[in-house]
Order: structure tokens, then C-alpha cells, then sequence
């Protein structure tokens, strides 16, 4: 906070118009896993500031290492701010209150040494050996610490906050009669860890049922359950950018104009909930300082509201693109060394139909594909939605029993025609990671349209 | 701590170091002095700027700076690392760092092999890759009017609702001291612009990107031809409108310069990265010798080619680069590794430890990885002779399954390719395979093998890579 307001003396000596200070701090420690023991343990902190200027509608932007080179960056952000477009009516955000979101702190993590991370890495190493004498952890890691962020305006938004976070991901392999299979899993928390035993069983479950490989069928258009797993990288690749408002009123999203339209099954919705207790992209501010909320983007199946931040807002105002626009508090940022653009905290994907179990959707399917993971994801078209991704832990289904796993298989479609069609929910929402698109929380889904599965 | 932001006051002309020698180097014999058998500190300042326009208006433009460092201590044969901005701590940060390493050397079975290092020269230098045109010597207006070129080309149809246009440039700035007596810095430059325009057409809309760049400064760009580029991504954006959804099954592919660099970089790079091989995690342990692809595939890995995105001078243990050959005529003959990998396989380090920054410690990493060219004299050589196939172009990136040895790639747009001639236009092609299968089905690649677009690498660390070859023709491959 200190070199923040430091900055932001800087900025009010110089009488510039509006200013925005940011600054973050970090501190963790992490092992790296490898081969089936610790390789290496590390800890360490860094830390920055980033400053916003606008002057006349017209903005600029710089970072810096430490509040000594405050004077630079603000001649260098003036000076592109004088360069920038006017977008008529852009001001920065005015403070409107204060909230907090709670869960985003466990003081366990804080108090957390490197020894206690060392010994976590241990149990993780034994207990994969423990479910499977074959099985060994052939790389990921574990790493806890904690961030302070900080925020400062000309119009009046002085706030910060302190999160934990707390995570491990492992590759599991096993290598036997000159077949290796693995799989990866993982899971990250503001809290301290609490599925660390489930987390490693599914590793060892995927490693080992894939090695029961059966011979590939042919080319199909059938069901396929993608687990939350699998799913949630497609879905953060292409379902985020989709909603944001710039994009959908520039025509650069395959749902421009069809806002209050049915864009998905009407039995879906779509939440950001940036106020979510503990959830991985939650905070009490957006990346600009205006106060989250939780909001409803698709509501029964109809596209009901965008994400905005403040610039763009006002940009596709003035430009025309659209009648009305104002943030919706989803400024997001990639760190100190970028200004805020929009982007989504917590996605949710829920249903008002009864929800099932993983079993009960393999039931219903009847006779599909299960994937659990893809590979090729950030290839998908967020434009389009279209995606064409390979696999090499897919499950084939006959008769609602799982008969053996395929080598590898092509798995191709469209998120947006998916999503539209026949499709089921499974009753575990899992949070898997964050994403630069924000955090994903979805169930399985079994998808019965729209989905093609190309055996290797 | 002052870090000059233009070329006359900067580092990289000898005259400033940013570490000082006379606390770093103490610190260092220190570490040795509480039991550790080796130590380093690695500095990385990064000077930037990027810029962006959306619809051809500034939408944002980014200077900055940023300065890491990284202590890597080997004691008792296991790692300790701290990393941080506040550069002045390092010294503080000693003894815990070695306590670190001794905690996880502690924690291995007595059967466990600890880490050494393969040796290397011990070299006390300074070699500074300077561009013709300094990266630090542009100003605003040149980066706008050069994305302006692309723009103005990209622009010029009613079915474009948008264009982006991006810029990057670095000045990387390196010091690395050892407890073994290196002192080496070095620096170089990167520059990159790329497009990604968006078409519509009723309900349909389609995308098309494209990047130029490589290690250098801004005479790359200069040499480029924008208004190309530009009218490149409108064309192919427009024809994806009209374009059908691949055909899926076992066929022939045919891939150009960019995918067949992403093939070569995913399908056979990664697996040859010496630490994965180590971890056991990669088809390709054990296979040093075999034949593992058809005798056409000879594949290097060479940060020296200059203007290539993933070039640098010296790796990120202080070793001098060089040309790396994985592949010999079909036969695997060497991994990529750091001084770890290489004692652990008996090898000569050959200089592909890197970090994403000096936040990070160096892992195992490509540089520019490229097929050689073979015999075909063109694009037409290669498929006069397919009856059913597809001529995929322009990377969406790729993945790799390194144990498993399977991988993925996708193309941007590609073409039919029926009765030996281009017919349809195709969208959404994904390729996928198995190593160890793929690189023998390769039975053709034209003569003019050449580094394609920039691109970027993650693995837990994202780092420039550079990657290409001649056009490639695969006997068999998964279409999607």
C-alpha cells in the first residue's frame, strides 16, 4: 500500500486528470515433483505497480518495479494517453461503497513453511504408491503463498485485499509390459487443500483404466459424457469470450444479436459470480475497483447480459455499436503489467432439470463416450465455438457399461451447438483451476448431440 | 538500482552491470561454505513494449520494465530455488536456500541418485546480440503506422467486422554468476506483430490470425511486407466463411511450413526434452540410436539461427548454444538437455536450459526446432499423386501427451486435395497421432525448409519458441 500511495503522490503532483495506481505483492513456496520423489523446493516473492492516466476520454498506461520510477511511468503514460483516442463520456470508476467477499483467506496457508509443503509433497508421493504399487508421480507439483493487491483512484477508490491460495497437480504413470499410461489431475483452493485423497485416486483411477484398450470403432456422431474435467477447458476457451459485451456488440461473437434470444438449452443457465465465497477468481473489486456482484448471463436459456468493463462500455457507446452499455464490474487483469480489459471471475453452468450422478448419465448414454481430458484445447475457435481436439482418455459405453478405453480418438463439434441441444447435467459442480478466462465451476455433461468422435 | 529504458544508457553496451560482484559473489561462496556444492544467481531485466489497435485506433500501448532474480543452490544432490524482484534480499536468502536444498535431499530414499552437474567451460564474459535497429529506439507513431499497414489491408471488405492488431518488443538483458567462477551477460532483442481479423457473414462468423517477428530489432518488421500480411488474413478469412468442416478419418496430409514446424515441435520435441525423458515421461527414453522416423526426417534444434523467435546466444546455465541434431535420416540421435540432464545421460550439455524469466529456474526447452528440407521441388510435386487428401495451412497451435507419445495440431484453414489437385476449401482441421508412428509415415518434403511464425511454448513456463521446415507430406494421418 505504501509504494502504491507513493505513486499516487506522484500522480497528484503532476495535476493529472485521473489517475489509477495499482500494486501487487506475492510470496509462496512450491515443490516440483518428478519421477516419483521432490526435485526441487522453491520459495520466493515479486511484486509491482501499474499506473492508468486518462486525460479527456483518452487513456495511457505503464508499469513499473517500485514507486522510483513513478515520475517516468507517468510521462510515459501521459505521453500515450495524448496519443490515444478520445472515447467520449470515459471516466474512471467512482467509489460506490465497500464490500467484502468472504473465503478468499485461510490463515493455515499464511502460517505454512516450506517443511509443511515438503511433507504435504510426501504423503501425495505415498499415497499414489499406496493405491497402485506401479503407479509413480512422474511430474507436477504443490505450492501454497499468498497475495496482497492493492488499488488506488483519482475518484476516490482506495482499497486492498489479501488472498491464499493452495494447490498440486500430479501426472501419474504407469509403465508396464512396455505400456505407459497417465493422467493428470490437480485442484487448487483459497482454503487449505481438503480432496487431496480424491484428487490422487482419480489420477490413479484414469491411469489405470486406460490400459485396458480396446480395438477403435469407426468414425461417429454419438453421445459423449465429457467429464467436468475434460469439459471445462473447452468451455473456458470458447463460452467466456462469447459473452463479453465488446465482442457481441462488435459481431465478433456467435451470439451477437441475439440478446433475450434462446442461445442454449432452456433448461440452463449461466452465472459469473465474482462474489462467490472462496472461489478461485473472486474478489470484492474488479480489476478497475468497482464493486462484483454475482450476475445472470444466460437465464433458462436466453442470453439475458454481457460482461463489461468501463472502457469498452464507453467505446461502443461513442462508437454506436451499441445503444447502451456500463460495467458490470468485469475488469479483469493479467497482473500489474496490463491495464484492465473484461473478462469473467467464477463461471457457473447449472440446470433446473434433476441432476446425476456420473453412473446415471452412463446409464443414459447407453452407448457413447466418455472423455476425461483433451488435448488441443486452446486450438477451439472461440470465434466460431467450433473445436476439433484429440484424446487419449476416452471410454467407450455400450449397453450403459464402460467395455474399455480407446489409444486416442479425435473428439470434434460446436461448444454453442452443444450446449443448445440434447444435453444432461451430472450433480458435482468442480472448480477446475483458473483459466486466463477466469474459473470454471461445471458438473459433467453428457452431450447427445452435436459431437463427433474419430477413433485413432 | 537505475535500468535504462534506451540503448545508449543500457547494459547491454558494457559499460553496466545490475548485479554488483562485489555482494553477489560472497554470497555465493557462502552457499559453499554451508555445505552447498554449487550455487547461482541469474538476473533477467526485461525491457517492453507492446502495443495494440483495434479497428485501426490506438486501443492500448505498454512500456515497462521488469527485473527478476533467481538463487539456485545444489546441496547434499537436491535443489533449493528463491526467486524474487527485490534484488537487494538476495543475499539475505543464502542459508535458508541451502537449508532448503539439504530438506529435500533429507527427504529422498538412499537408493536415489542426487543431482550433479555435467561440467562445462567456466567462462567470465559479455556477448550482446545488438539489432541493427534497437527495439528501444521505436517510438509510438512507427509502431502505429506499421500496424497501420496490416490494418488498411485487413480491412477492405464489408464481410471484416473486425481487426487486431498487435505489437511486442523486448530488450532481454541477462547476468548469470556461479559459485564455479561464471560471469557471463549477455542480451539480445525480440520483435513481434501479429493480426486476427473476424469475418461475418449472416450467422456465420470465422477468424484468421497471423504473426512475423523473430530475434531481433525493428528492421525484421521493416522487412516484412504488412499490407500482405494484412490482405493474407482477409482473404483466408473471407474464404473460411464458404469453407466445410473437414473430413474426418485416416488420410493423407499435406502440411506447410507452419504446421509441419508445430508437428516437429510438439510430435517430436517435447518427448526429446532430456528432463521429461528423465521423469519418465516421454516415448522417446531409450531410443538415443533408434531408427524412430523414415529417412527423409533429419530435425534440428538450433537457437544460433539468428531472427529466429527462439534464438539466444548463451542458455540460462551460462553454456554457449549451438546446433542441436535430434534427428539424422530417421535415426534419434540426441535430447535436448541442461547441465542436469546431461550428466544424469552422459551427454554433452548442449545449451537448452531456459527460463521463462528471472523469476523462473531454467527447464529443458526448445529454441528454433525445424524438419530439413528433402527432394520435392514444390507444393505440386507433392500432391500430384494423392487421390484424397488434405492440404492443411496456418497453426492454431498444438498439445502433446509426452508419455503416452500422442499429440495434436490444428490448422487455421486447409484444402481437398483430390486426384492430385487443391479442390475445396476446408475449416476446423485438427491433426492427431502417435510419435513413434507419425515420423514414419513422412514420405515427402520439399527442398526450401525455412523457421515459420513466431510462436510460444508453455510447459509450466511459456517461453519464444521458433519452429518450421519445408512443406511435409504424411502417408496417414488423423484427420479431424
Amino acid at each position: 500500500m505504501e509504494s502504491a500511495r507513493a505513486v499516487a503522490k506522484v500522480c497528484e503532483s503532476n495535476s493529472l486528470q485521473q489517475w489509477e495506481v495499482v500494486g501487487e505483492q506475492d510470496y509462496g513456496h512450491s515443490i516440483d515433483l518428478e519421477a516419483g520423489k521432490i526435485s526441487l523446493a522453491a520459495g520466493g516473492g515479486s511484486g509491482g505497480l501499474g499506473l492508468r492516466v486518462v486525460e479527456d476520454g483518452r487513456y495511457g498506461y505503464a508499469h513499473l518495479a517500485d514507486a522510483s520510477g513513478a515520475q517516468r511511468a507517468v510521462q510515459d503514460a501521459l505521453s500515450i494517453a495524448r496519443k490515444s483516442p478520445s472515447i467520449a463520456g470515459f471516466e474512471l470508476p467512482v467509489d460506490s461503497g465497500s464490500a467484502a467477499t468472504s473465503g478468499l483467506i485461510d490463515r493455515r496457508i499464511i502460517d505454512m513453511s516450506s517443511d509443511d509443503i515438503l511433507e504435504q509433497a510426501d504423503e501425495i508421493l505415498s499415497s499414489v504408491t499406496a493405491l497402485d504399487s506401479r503407479a509413480v508421480v512422474t511430474g507436477g507439483g504443490i505450492g501454497a503463498g499468498a497475495g496482497a493487491e492493492v488499488i488506488i483512484n483519482s475518484n476516490g477508490i482506495e482499497d486492498g485485499g489479501i488472498h491464499t491460495s493452495h494447490g498440486f497437480g500430479i501426472q501419474v504413470g504407469i509403465d508396464e509390459d512396455d505400456h505407459l499410461t497417465s493422467a493428470y489431475e490437480g485442484s487448487s483452493s483459497r482454503s487449505q487443500l481438503s480432496d487431496v485423497e480424491q484428487v490422487i485416486e482419480r489420477a490413479v483411477y484414469w491411469a489405470q483404466i486406460t490400459r485396458n484398450t480396446i480395438d477403435s470403432g469407426e468414425v461417429s456422431d454419438c453421445p459423449v459424457l465429457m467429464t467436468a474435467q475434460g469439459f471445462s477447458p473447452l468451455f473456458s476457451m470458447v463460452v467466456p469470450t462469447a459473452l463479453m459485451g465488446e465482442r457481441i456488440a462488435q459481431g465478433e461473437s456467435f451470439w451477437s444479436k441475439r440478446m433475450g434470444e434462446k442461445v442454449i438449452a432452456d433448461h440452463l443457465t449461466i452465472i459469473d459470480d465474482r462474489i462467490m465465497e472462496g472461489g478461485m477468481s473472486s474478489s470484492s473489486r474488479d480489476g478497475e475497483g468497482v464493486l462484483t456482484k454475482r450476475q445472470t448471463l444466460v437465464d433458462s436459456g436466453r442470453l439475458q447480459s454481457s460482461l463489461w468493463s468501463t472502457r469498452d462500455a464507453c467505446r461502443m457507446v461513442a462508437e454506436g455499436k451499441v445503444e447502451h452499455a456500463q460495467t458490470t464490474g468485469s475488469a479483469s487483469r493479467g497482473g500489474y503489467q496490463s491495464p484492465p480489459g473484461t473478462g469473467c471471475g467464477n463461471l457457473l453452468l447449472q440446470s433446473s432439470q434433476k441432476s446425476h450422478s456420473r453412473d446415471s448419465l452412463i446409464e443414459e448414454m447407453d452407448e457413447g463416450y466418455i472423455v476425461h481430458s483433451v488435448m488441443g484445447a486452446h486450438t477451439a475457435n472461440p470465434t466460431s465455438g467450433d473445436f476439433s481436439v484429440t484424446t487419449s482418455m476416452v471410454l467407450r459405453v455400450e449397453e450403459g457399461e464402460i467395455i474399455g478405453s480407446l489409444k486416442q480418438a479425435g473428439l470434434s463439434g460446436n461448444i454453442g451447438k452443444a450446449l443448445a441441444g440434447d444435453l444432461m447435467l451430472g450433480d458435482k459442480i468442480r472448480s477446475n483451476g483458473s483459466y486466463s478466462s477466469g474459473s470454471m465451476y461445471l458438473p459433467d455433461v453428457l452431450l447427445k448431440q452435436g459431437l463427433r468422435i474419430n477413433p485413432a | 538500482m537505475v535500468i535504462a529504458t534506451r540503448a545508449q544508457e543500457g547494459p547491454s553496451q558494457g559499460r553496466m552491470h545490475l548485479l554488483d560482484r562485489d555482494k553477489i559473489q560472497p554470497a555465493l561462496d557462502l552457499a559453499l561454505a554451508e555445505g552447498a556444492q554449487y550455487a547461482e544467481l541469474r538476473l533477467v531485466c526485461e525491457t517492453t513494449n507492446s502495443a495494440s489497435l483495434r479497428d485501426g485506433k490506438l486501443h492500448s500501448a505498454i512500456p515497462g520494465q521488469e527485473v527478476g532474480a533467481t538463487l539456485r543452490i545444489l546441496a547434499d544432490g537436491a535443489w533449493g530455488v528463491h526467486s524474487t524482484t527485490d534484488i537487494a534480499s538476495i543475499p539475505s536468502q543464502i542459508e535458508s536456500t541451502v537449508r532448503l536444498a539439504k530438506a529435500v535431499a533429507l527427504r529422498r530414499n538412499r537408493a536415489d541418485v542426487g543431482v550433479s552437474l555435467a561440467e562445462v567451460p567456466i567462462i567470465q564474459d559479455e556477448l550482446h546480440w545488438n539489432a541493427p535497429k534497437d527495439v528501444r529506439e521505436i517510438d509510438l507513431e512507427t509502431r502505429l503506422e506499421m500496424m497501420g499497414q496490416v490494418h488498411a489491408e485487413a480491412d477492405d471488405d464489408e464481410r471484416i467486422i473486425s481487426v487486431r492488431c498487435g505489437w511486442s518488443d523486448e530488450h532481454l538483458h541477462h547476468e548469470l554468476l556461479t559459485s564455479e567462477g561464471m560471469d557471463r551477460t549477455w542480451s539480445f532483442q525480440r520483435i513481434m506483430t501479429n493480426t486476427m481479423v473476424t469475418a461475418r457473414d449472416g450467422d456465420d462468423v470465422v477468424s484468421y490470425r497471423s504473426r512475423t517477428g523473430g530475434e531481433g530489432g525493428l528492421e525484421l518488421i521493416e522487412a516484412t511486407d504488412l499490407g500482405n500480411m494484412g490482405r493474407t488474413c482477409r482473404e483466408s478469412a473471407i474464404r473460411l466463411l464458404s469453407a466445410e468442416r473437414a473430413p474426418s478419418g485416416k488420410m493423407t496430409l499435406v502440411a506447410d511450413r507452419d504446421l509441419t514446424g508445430v508437428y516437429i515441435h510438439e510430435a517430436l520435441g517435447h518427448p526429446c526434452e532430456a528432463d521429461l525423458v528423465a521423469a519418465g515421461d516421454s516415448c522417446l527414453e531409450g531410443k538415443l540410436g533408434e531408427k524412430i522416423g523414415s529417412d527423409i526426417v533429419t530435425v534440428i534444434d538450433d537457437p544460433m539461427i539468428r531472427g529466429g523467435y527462439g534464438a539466444y546466444p548463451i542458455d540460462d546455465e551460462g553454456v554457449d548454444t549451438r546446433t542441436k541434431s535430434l534427428i539424422e535420416n530417421g535415426v534419434l540421435t540426441d535430447y535436448l538437455n541442461h547441465r542436469e540432464t546431461a550428466h544424469k545421460f552422459d551427454l554433452i550439455p548442449n545449451g537448452a536450459a531456459r527460463a521463462q524469466d528471472g523469476l523462473h529456474h531454467p527447464l529443458v526447452r526448445m529454441s528454433n526446432t525445424m524438419i530439413m528440407g528433402g527432394n520435392h521441388r514444390d507444393l505440386d510435386e507433392l500432391i500430384e499423386d494423392i487421390d484424397h487428401g488434405v492440404f492443411a495451412c496456418g497453426s492454431r497451435g498444438g498439445q502433446v501427451d509426452t508419455g503416452r507419445g500422442s499429440f495434436q495440431f490444428a490448422a487455421q484453414e486447409a484444402w481437398l486435395i483430390e486426384n492430385g489437385e487443391l479442390t475445396n476449401p476446408l475449416k476446423d482441421v485438427s491433426v492427431s497421432g502417435m510419435t513413434l508412428q507419425i515420423l514414419k509415415q513422412v514420405d515427402g518434403l520439399t527442398r526450401d525448409a525455412a523457421l515459420a511464425a513466431p510462436g510460444f511454448c508453455g510447459k509450466g513456463q511459456t517461453v519464444p519458441v521458433g519452429d518450421g521446415g519445408p512443406l511435409m507430406r504424411i502417408k496417414e494421418a488423423l484427420v479431424g
